[in-house]
């Protein structure tokens, strides 16, 4: 099933605006709200051979896409079109961040990161060098979890005091132990397989108070795919990733030894809620010296991640300047106090 | 005649007899080695003459080398004071350096004069000697003076109460911080040039459900270990800090048997 939003004033195909939150004409400019939108103008095709092809309302063309697109353009008119069937029963999102940077916005929030990265070469800032830039829904799952914690440990307290010319070190054992109720809330892992797991790990954090239940017209004008691997097969990744932080609670909770060794450590974690949520993601392919790089920007918060070129000059000139204002600085202290530079 | 006239004519006496006898040819102005218990070849001798002349100008403080075969009972500390007093008078000079080695007690006094009290304090004095121990003890004098004169002016440059041994001052030790901060500031900016992950382990903590529910801290048991202040031992055992000399002149100093 293929949807297309038809502005009520003209008829043309609206998609979403980031800036304003709303589905947006791009013909007469015309706005709607996404719960009030009336639905006699979303104009829903049934295709026979659905599973295989999908037809642009508009013209009738053939949507190539790739079998995990939910959202994308007619690649031959442009509208904006919404694959419906691969957004309901099991691959119905559950909630949606929706774009709040604009493409306008988001070039030039990345033309400015540009300009802060201090080692990268001097052509790379400048010059117009975007060639691509992708909004694109990408599917994650978010972990509500819930674990038990046990640890058992031996903490010591060392106290130092002196007798005559004796220093005696008494140390005293501690059998410590504590048992814990977890919970962490909505921890996201990224569901698709295209995307870097490094990188859309560092796109975190996404800010959930803007988190709104999924509604397709979000991704009207933007790129959106369905989950590669379930709720399931993802878990142990969500696992791995906060068992650091489970580590870290746990030792805020043994306080006051000078030093900690644990002797049994148990960790449960098991997930109480799932939500199959689309988080907003800039893609930027960015030319530099005839190499494509690959920059993501969080569509919510702005924030750009991704492996910008590195220049060894530069990285030289500020390894030099660093050390040699160093040098300098502590020479001059060492002057100051000592009355010798050498 | 005050004892302190007294003993400075007889130091003038002596000093007198002694370049009649010695044939020592340089005026008593321009001598720093008064090598009375004759440690030194004539070699060395002129050599370490023009050493401590080319420093004494330098720090306008004369560096001075006394030795004698016997202090005829009296303390090196008195002895080396007594003849400071006849030279400082004899000279016009009362900034100077005094290294003085008594060959009957074994016995090596540093002190400082003049404004090589506060110059070369007691502490510096200190430092000097460890490191003129270790010529002294295998008899070679003239490498003792000659550590003297190079490593008391190098201390000499630095500011009154300043260690001039600490590691601070030490051109490598501060070549080699600034190299490690270059090295960790770029370092980690290489790192995190692709972006940094800025969630923390609060990020997604759920405070109202996470708690601890039991807890139990339980002595165990206790050990106590004992250890002793080792005592500052100085080898062949130090003496001294700073004094008066018998004609009233105040200096830092300190001594060491050998």
């Amino acid at each position: 099933m293929v949807i297309q939003y038809k502005c009520p004033n003209c008829g043309s195909d609206m998609a979403f605006d980031a800036e304003s939150g709303k589905l947006s004409c791009p013909n007469c400019g015309r706005q709607d709200n996404i719960e009030t939108f009336p639905e006699e103008n979303i104009e829903r095709k049934l295709d026979p051979e659905e599973a295989k092809e999908y037809h642009c309302e508009n013209c009738g063309a053939v949507i190539l896409t790739e079998a995990e697109t939910t959202a994308t353009h007619c690649s031959f008119c442009g509208a904006p079109v919404v694959l419906a069937d691969r957004l309901t029963g099991d691959l119905a999102p559950a909630k949606v961040i929706p774009f709040t940077i604009s493409k306008e916005e988001a070039v030039a929030a990345f033309r400015e990161w540009t300009k802060n990265g201090r080692l990268t070469p001097r052509g790379f800032m400048s010059g117009d060098r975007i060639k691509k830039m992708t909004g694109m829904y990408v599917p994650f799952w978010l972990y509500d979890i819930d674990g038990t914690a046990e640890v058992a440990a031996i903490g010591t307290r060392v106290r130092n005091y002196q007798r005559g010319d004796t220093i005696y070190t008494e140390t005293d054992f501690y059998d410590v132990y504590r048992a814990i109720d977890l919970s962490y809330l909505k921890v996201p892992a990224d569901a698709s397989e295209k995307m870097d797991d490094e990188l859309m790990d560092k796109l975190e954090p996404y800010d959930y108070r803007e988190l709104k239940d999924f509604r397709m017209p979000y991704l009207a004008g933007f790129l959106a795919e369905k989950y590669d691997y379930d709720d399931e097969a993802l878990f142990s990744r969500v696992e791995s990733k906060i068992v650091p932080y489970i580590d870290s609670y746990i030792h805020t909770t043994i306080s006051g030894y000078s030093t900690v060794s644990y002797t049994n450590k148990q960790i449960q974690a098991n997930k109480k809620n799932v939500y199959y949520t689309l988080f907003p993601v800039w893609m930027v392919y960015y030319d530099f010296e005839n190499k494509e790089h690959t920059f993501a920007m969080n569509g919510q918060t702005g924030k750009v991640v991704g492996k910008p070129p590195i220049s060894g000059g530069k990285v030289a000139a500020w390894f030099t300047g660093i050390a040699a204002s160093t040098f300098v600085a502590l020479k001059a202290v060492a002057y100051a106090m000592g009355g010798v530079l050498w | 005649m005050s004892s302190a006239k007294r003993q400075t004519f007889f130091l003038f006496f002596m000093l007198f007899f002694m370049m009649l006898t010695g044939g020592v040819a340089v005026s008593a102005a321009d001598q720093h080695i008064y090598d009375q218990a004759d440690l030194l070849t004539e070699a060395e001798e002129s050599e370490l003459e023009a050493l401590a002349a080319e420093y004494s100008q330098q720090h306008e403080s004369d560096f001075l080398f006394l030795t004698t075969p016997s202090t005829d009972g009296v303390p090196v500390m008195t002895y080396m004071g007594d003849f400071f007093d006849g030279w400082a008078v004899e000279n016009g000079q009362e900034d100077a350096v005094l290294l003085t080695i008594d060959m009957g007690s074994r016995e090596v006094f540093l002190a400082g004069f003049g404004t090589a009290e506060t110059t070369l304090d007691n502490s510096r004095v200190d430092m000097v000697l460890d490191r003129i121990m270790p010529y002294m003890r295998i008899g070679d004098y003239g490498g003792a003076f000659r550590e003297t004169v190079t490593t008391a002016s190098r201390y000499m440059e630095f500011r009154p109460g300043a260690n001039p041994e600490s590691i601070f001052f030490k051109t490598w030790f501060q070549l080699a911080v600034s190299l490690v901060l270059g090295g960790v500031i770029v370092g980690s900016m290489v790192l995190n040039a692709g972006g940094r992950v800025t969630t923390t382990s609060r990020t997604y903590f759920d405070g109202n459900n996470t708690r601890v529910t039991s807890e139990r801290d339980r002595f165990r048991n206790k050990t106590v270990t004992r250890r002793r202040i080792p005592k500052k031992n100085n080898s062949g055992g130090g003496f001294g800090g700073g004094g008066m000399t018998g004609g009233g002149r105040s200096f830092s100093g300190g001594g060491r048997g050998f």
